[in-house]
C-alpha cells in the first residue's frame, strides 16, 4: 500500500497543473512524482515508527520555546544559543541532542544542557525538571523565582506546584497543563496558541 | 431552411426589422458573454483567493495543534469553516502525510488522500468536478509544519451565473425591444420609399395605367435614383404606349378601309363567278347538244357503210366496197375526233367524273383486247402480255380501260407490219405500272416531249396511212394524271416506244378481291342456266336454310354470308335474283344493295330484300325490286321470285326499236336482224307505248333524245305498268349523260350504250345478254 501511495499520487495529480498541455510535461511531471514516490517511502517509514514519550517531550521542550516570548534583556544578554536544560537525572538519552540538532529558535541555535544544581540554569531559556528533582521540587521553584526561565516538567502536580508547565499523559498522548500566574511573574509571555492547545491553563490567586 | 425561406418572402420593412433585431441581438449576446466570461474569470480568481486565505488562516492557527499533537483543537478551529456554506472539506495533514484533522459541510466522509505540493510551492489549486481544491503547506516560523486541503463547491460562482443569466435576459429582452422600437422607426427610411414604389409598380402594371408616377422624397439615396429611373421609364412607356395606341387605330381604320373595298371586291367577283358558272353552263349545254347533233349523222353514216361494205344490202362491186370503206374509215375517225374533243372539253371544263373503283388489271385486259387483236392481227402484229401486279388498281374502269386502249391503238398505229406489242404490269410501291410498248417508229427526242400535247402528231412519218385524231395521247395523260398517276415515254427513233403510266394501288383487301373461283364458275353452265339462279343472302344460317328449302327445286341456290360476298358472287354468278337480308355485319343489306346496283354487272338483277325491319321507302329507292316483312312464309316469297324472275315461258323475243331518226332505225334494225332478232321500229316514244300496250316484245332499244316524249319519260311510263316493270330497255344514245341520268338508267334499264365507234358488235353483245336474262328459254335458242 505504501508503495503504491506514490503511483496514486501520479493519478492524483492536481488539476491545476492540467494546462500544462505539452505531453512532454505530463511526461516530466509523472517521471517527477513517481521519483518522490519512491523516495518518499523510506522517510516515511521511518518516521511512522512510533516515537517514545521521551522522544515528543524533546519535541516539546523545543516547540514550546517556539510559542513563548522572554523578556528582551534576556535575549540580549545571550550568547547566541537557545539553552534547554535538563535539571536532575536526564530521562531523553540521545533523543534530546537528536531533536535539537540543527534546530533554531529566532536566530539562536538550540542547544541541550544537563545540570545538576538549580543555580546553574542562569543561562537556560527552558528547565526541564526531571521526575528525580520531586523531593526538592518546591526548593527549586523557589530559587527560580522572578528568573525569565520557562519551567517544564512531568512531575505531578507540578503546575499546582508554582511549576509553569506541566506534562501530562491523556489518553495516551502528551499534553500539557499551564499556570499561567507563573510565567507572568517570571515575566514570559505565552502565545495565545499555547495556550489553546493546553489541557489546563491555572491562574493562581495571590 | 423553411424558416429562411419565408424570411426570404418578407418585406422588405421587415426583412429590415429583422436584420435589425439580429444585428442588436447578436451584438448584446457577445458583449453579455463577455462581460460574463470576464466576470467568471475575475470571480474565479477571488474565489481561489479567498480559499487561499482561508488556508492561510487555518495553518496559522492550527500550527500549534500541531506542534503539540492537539487534533481537537485544530478541529476546532477547522469548525469555523461551517461559517462559509460553500466549503465542503477541509482537512489538515500532518508534515509527513497523516492525516490530522478534518471537517466536512455535511456527514463524515472518507479522507481524501493528500494532494502533492511540488517542492518550492505552498500552495495549488484545481478546479475538477464543480468543485476548487486548494492545498497548502503551513509553515511555522518558516519550517512546513504540516498542509492544509481545502474543497469549495462553485455554488458561489453558479449562483452568479444565475443572477447574471437574469440580468442578461432582462438586459436583452429590454435591449430587443428597444432595437426593435429603433429599427421600427429606423427603417421607414429605407423601406417606405421601396414600398410606395412596388405599390406604384404594382398599380401601374395591373391598371395599365402609365400615366401615374412614383412620389419622390427628399433624400438623395439609390432608392431616389432608382424612382427617378422608374418615372422616367413610365413616361417613356406612356408615350409609346400613346404612339401604339394612335398606331393601332389608324391600323383598325386601315383594316376597315381594306375590309369595305374587299367585300366590294367580293361583289364583283361574285357577279363574274357567277357570270363565268353560266358561261360553263351554256358551254356544257352546247357541248352536250353538240355531240348529239353531230354524232346522230356521224352514226347513221358510220352504221350504213358499215352494213353496206358487209354487204346485207346487196354485194358490192370492188370498185364500190372500196369506196365504202373511204367512207367508213373517214367517218369512224371523224367520230372518234368528235368523241376526242368532247373528252378532251370535258376534262378541261373540269365535268369529266371519274368513279373510284377497285379491280384487277388482269381482269380488264381481255376486253381491251378484244378490241385491238383485230387491229394487230391486221397488221400481222404479235401482241404479248406479260402481267404481274397482284395489286388491286384504284381508278374509273372504263377510263383505265379508254387509256390502255389508246396506247394500245397508238402502238398498232405506229408499229410495221410483223412486228410485236408487249403489255408489261408491275407493282411498284403503292403503285401499280403499266408499260405499253412496241418496235415500232419510234419518236425523235425533241417529239417526245410534246408527244403528249393537245394536236400533235409526229410529222415526217414516212407512213401517210397513220391517222389518228392527234388528241389520244393528250386524253391519255390527262385521266393518268387526273387519277393520280403519271405517264412518260421513252423511245428510240426506229427502235420503238415504250410509254408507261402509274396508277394508284388500293389497299390490298379481301374483301373485293375478286377472285374467280374455278367451282363457282363451273356451277354457271349453260344447261343448268335453264334453271333460274337465286343468290340468298342472310348472315344467318339457319335462315338461309330456310330460304332455301322454299326455293329448291323449282330454283337453283346458291348463299352468301356477307354483303361482300353477295357482290362477289351476283358478278360471277349473275343469278337471275338475290334475297337480301338487311341487318348483318359488315356491309348490311342497303349498302350491299347499293353496291349491287352500283355494277354494271350487277345492276339488272332484281334483289327482293326480305328484312325484319320495315324500311320499304329506303329499299325501294335503293332500288329493291321487292320488300318482305320477315317471317316470310313460302307462298309470299314464291310469288315475289315469281313476278321478277320470268319462268321460261314463250315470250315473243322481237325487240321494240325507239328512235326519232329513220336512218338510226333502219341502221339498228338492219344490224339485230342480222344478228337473228326481229325487230319492230318506231318513231316516237308515244307510239312505243301504244305497240307495248298491244304486243309483247322481248326488249326496246331506246333513244333519248327523241321530240315530244323523250326516252326518260318512255322509261318512267313503262316502268309504271306492273306488266312491263321487268321488260328489258337497252338505252343507245349519243346524248352526253350526267351522272344521275346514269344512275337513273342503271337503276331502271338493264343496259346503256354509247352511239360511237364500235357500237355494232356491243348493241348484239347486250341485246343478246338482257334477252337471254330476260328470257331463258329463247336464250338457249340463241346463236
Amino acid at each position: 500500500m505504501k508503495y503504491l501511495h506514490g503511483t496514486e499520487c501520479v493519478r492524483r495529480l492536481p488539476p491545476g497543473q492540467r494546462n500544462w498541455r505539452t505531453p512532454a510535461a505530463h511526461k516530466m511531471l509523472a517521471a517527477l512524482a513517481i521519483a518522490w514516490g519512491l523516495l518518499a517511502v523510506p522517510i516515511t517509514r521511518a518516521q511512522s515508527a512510533k516515537p517514545t514519550d521521551y522522544q515528543v517531550k524533546a519535541a516539546y521542550l523545543y516547540n514550546f520555546g517556539r510559542f513563548v516570548e522572554w523578556p528582551a534583556k534576556v535575549s540580549a544578554t545571550q550568547t547566541g544559543s537557545f539553552s534547554i536544560c535538563v535539571l536532575g537525572e536526564d530521562p531523553f538519552g540521545p533523543a534530546l541532542d537528536a531533536t535539537f540538532a540543527g534546530e533554531k529558535i529566532g536566530n539562536q541555535k538550540v542547544v541541550a544542557r544537563r545540570i545538576s544544581d538549580p543555580h546553574d540554569s542562569v543561562d537556560c531559556q527552558i528547565l526541564f525538571i526531571s521526575a528525580s528533582e520531586t523531593n526538592r521540587l518546591n526548593k527549586i521553584i523557589e530559587s527560580l523565582d522572578k528568573t525569565a526561565i520557562l519551567t517544564v516538567s512531568d512531575i505531578p502536580k507540578f503546575s499546582q506546584r508554582r511549576g509553569m508547565i506541566q506534562l501530562v499523559l491523556d489518553g495516551g498522548r502528551i499534553r500539557f497543563e499551564v499556570n499561567l500566574t507563573a510565567t507572568q511573574r517570571a515575566g514570559l509571555t505565552l502565545s495565545s496558541e499555547l495556550l489553546k492547545v493546553a489541557t489546563a491553563v491555572r491562574k493562581d490567586r495571590e | 431552411m423553411t424558416h429562411l425561406l419565408d424570411i426570404r418572402n418578407y418585406s422588405i420593412s421587415k426583412k429590415l426589422t429583422w436584420m435589425n433585431m439580429l444585428v442588436s441581438a447578436a451584438a448584446l449576446l457577445l458583449a453579455c458573454g463577455g462581460f460574463c466570461a470576464y466576470d467568471l474569470y475575475s470571480f474565479r480568481d477571488a474565489l481561489v483567493r479567498n480559499v487561499s486565505i482561508q488556508a492561510q488562516i487555518i495553518g496559522e492557527n492550527t500550527a500549534s495543534a500541531l506542534l503539540f499533537d492537539d487534533p481537537h483543537s485544530a478541529e476546532k478551529t477547522l469548525s469555523a469553516l461551517g461559517a462559509n456554506r460553500h466549503l465542503i472539506y477541509a482537512q489538515i495533514y500532518t508534515h509527513d502525510g497523516q492525516p490530522f484533522a478534518a471537517y466536512w459541510r455535511e456527514g463524515a466522509r472518507q479522507a481524501l488522500p493528500l494532494p502533492i505540493i511540488p517542492s518550492g510551492q505552498t500552495q495549488i489549486h484545481w478546479f475538477r468536478g464543480g468543485h476548487l481544491g486548494l492545498a497548502r503547506s503551513i509553515i511555522f516560523e518558516g519550517k512546513p509544519t504540516g498542509i492544509v486541503y481545502i474543497s469549495s463547491d462553485l455554488g458561489a460562482m453558479n449562483d452568479r451565473l444565475k443572477s447574471y443569466a437574469v440580468i442578461i435576459a432582462v438586459v436583452f429582452l429590454a435591449s430587443l425591444v428597444v432595437a426593435l422600437l429603433i429599427s421600427r422607426i429606423s427603417q421607414r427610411v429605407i423601406s417606405e420609399p421601396v414600398m410606395q414604389l412596388a405599390q406604384t409598380v404594382h398599380i401601374v402594371s395591373q391598371e395599365k395605367n402609365y400615366s401615374i408616377r412614383a412620389t419622390t422624397n427628399l433624400n438623395r439615396d439609390e432608392v431616389s435614383t432608382l424612382i427617378e429611373s422608374f418615372n422616367e421609364m413610365l413616361e417613356q412607356i406612356q408615350q409609346r404606349d400613346g404612339a401604339l395606341q394612335q398606331a393601332h387605330d389608324e391600323l383598325e381604320q386601315r383594316v376597315r378601309e381594306r375590309t369595305t373595298q374587299l367585300a366590294v371586291a367580293n361583289k364583283e367577283l361574285d357577279l363574274r363567278n357567277r357570270e363565268v358558272e353560266r358561261a360553263t353552263q351554256m358551254k356544257s349545254k352546247f357541248l352536250a347538244s353538240m355531240s348529239h347533233e353531230l354524232r346522230t349523222p356521224l352514226n347513221a353514216i358510220v352504221g350504213f357503210s358499215d352494213l353496206l361494205a358487209e354487204g346485207t344490202p346487196g354485194q358490192l362491186n370492188d370498185k364500190q366496197k372500196r369506196f365504202v370503206n373511204h367512207i367508213k374509215q373517214g367517218s369512224t375517225h371523224l367520230l372518234q375526233l368528235i368523241n376526242d374533243i368532247l373528252d378532251l372539253s370535258k376534262i378541261e371544263a373540269g365535268q369529266l367524273e371519274l368513279r373510284s373503283e377497285e379491280f384487277l388489271v388482269k381482269d380488264t385486259l381481255p376486253e381491251v383486247l378484244s378490241t385491238i387483236h383485230p387491229l394487230a392481227m391486221a397488221k400481222n402484229i404479235r401482241v404479248e402480255q406479260k402481267v404481274e401486279s397482284s395489286s388491286l388498281v384504284k381508278a374509273d374502269r372504263v377510263r383505265f380501260k379508254q387509256i390502255l386502249y389508246n396506247l394500245l391503238s397508238n402502238a398498232v398505229k405506229f408499229t410495221p407490219k410483223g412486228g410485236m406489242i408487249s403489255i408489261d404490269c408491275v407493282d411498284v410501291q403503292d403503285f401499280v405500272r403499266v408499260s405499253v410498248a412496241d418496235t415500232g417508229i419510234g419518236i425523235r427526242p425533241e417529239d417526245q416531249k410534246v408527244v403528249f400535247e393537245e394536236f400533235r402528231q409526229i410529222e415526217g412519218s414516212a407512213d401517210r396511212a397513220q391517222e389518228g385524231t392527234g388528241l389520244g395521247l393528250a386524253i391519255t395523260k390527262r385521266l393518268v394524271e387526273q387519277q393520280g398517276g403519271q405517264i412518260s415515254v421513252a423511245s428510240e427513233l426506229g427502235k420503238g416506244s415504250r410509254f408507261t403510266f402509274t396508277l394508284v394501288a388500293a389497299e390490298p383487301t379481301a374483301k373485293v378481291r375478286p377472285v374467280v373461283e374455278p367451282a363457282m364458275s363451273a356451277m354457271v353452265t349453260p344447261s343448268s342456266r335453264l334453271i333460274p339462279l337465286v343468290l340468298i343472302v342472310d348472315d344467318e344460317g339457319p335462315a338461309r336454310e330456310l330460304l332455301a328449302s322454299y326455293l329448291e327445286p323449282e330454283y337453283r341456290v346458291v348463299m352468301a354470308e356477307s354483303g361482300a360476298e353477295a357482290v362477289k358472287k351476283a358478278q360471277q354468278l349473275r343469278p337471275d335474283a338475290i334475297t337480301l337480308d338487311v341487318l348483318m355485319p359488315g356491309s348490311n343489306g342497303f349498302e350491299t344493295l347499293a353496291a349491287l346496283r352500283k355494277n354494271s354487272e350487277t345492276a339488272n338483277i332484281p334483289v327482293i330484300i326480305l328484312s325484319i325491319v320495315d324500311q320499304k321507302q329506303v329499299g325501294f329507292a335503293l332500288g329493291a325490286a321487292d320488300y318482305l316483312i320477315k317471317p316470310v312464309r313460302k307462298p309470299a316469297l314464291l310469288e315475289a321470285i315469281r313476278r321478277h324472275v320470268p319462268s321460261p315461258a314463250d315470250e315473243d323475243s322481237s325487240i321494240l326499236l325507239v328512235d326519232d331518226d329513220p336512218k338510226a332505225l333502219e341502221l339498228l334494225a338492219e344490224a339485230l336482224r342480222s344478228a337473228g332478232y326481229e325487230t319492230q321500229a318506231v318513231r316516237s316514244g308515244t307510239r312505243a307505248l301504244e305497240v307495248l300496250a298491244n304486243k309483247v316484245v322481248g326488249a326496246i332499244l331506246l333513244d333519248l333524245l327523241m321530240p315530244g316524249m323523250d326516252g326518260f319519260q318512255v322509261i318512267r311510263h313503262v316502268r309504271q305498268e306492273a306488266a312491263f316493270r321487268e321488260l328489258p330497255i337497252l338505252v343507245m344514245t349519243a346524248k352526253n349523260l350526267s351522272q344521275a341520268e346514269i344512275a337513273l338508267l342503271n337503276r331502271e334499264t338493264q343496259g346503256l350504250l354509247q352511239k360511237d365507234g364500235s357500237w355494232k358488235e356491243q348493241l348484239i353483245a347486250e341485246v343478246g345478254r338482257v334477252v337471254r336474262g330476260h328470257s331463258l328459254a329463247k336464250s338457249a335458242g340463241q346463236p
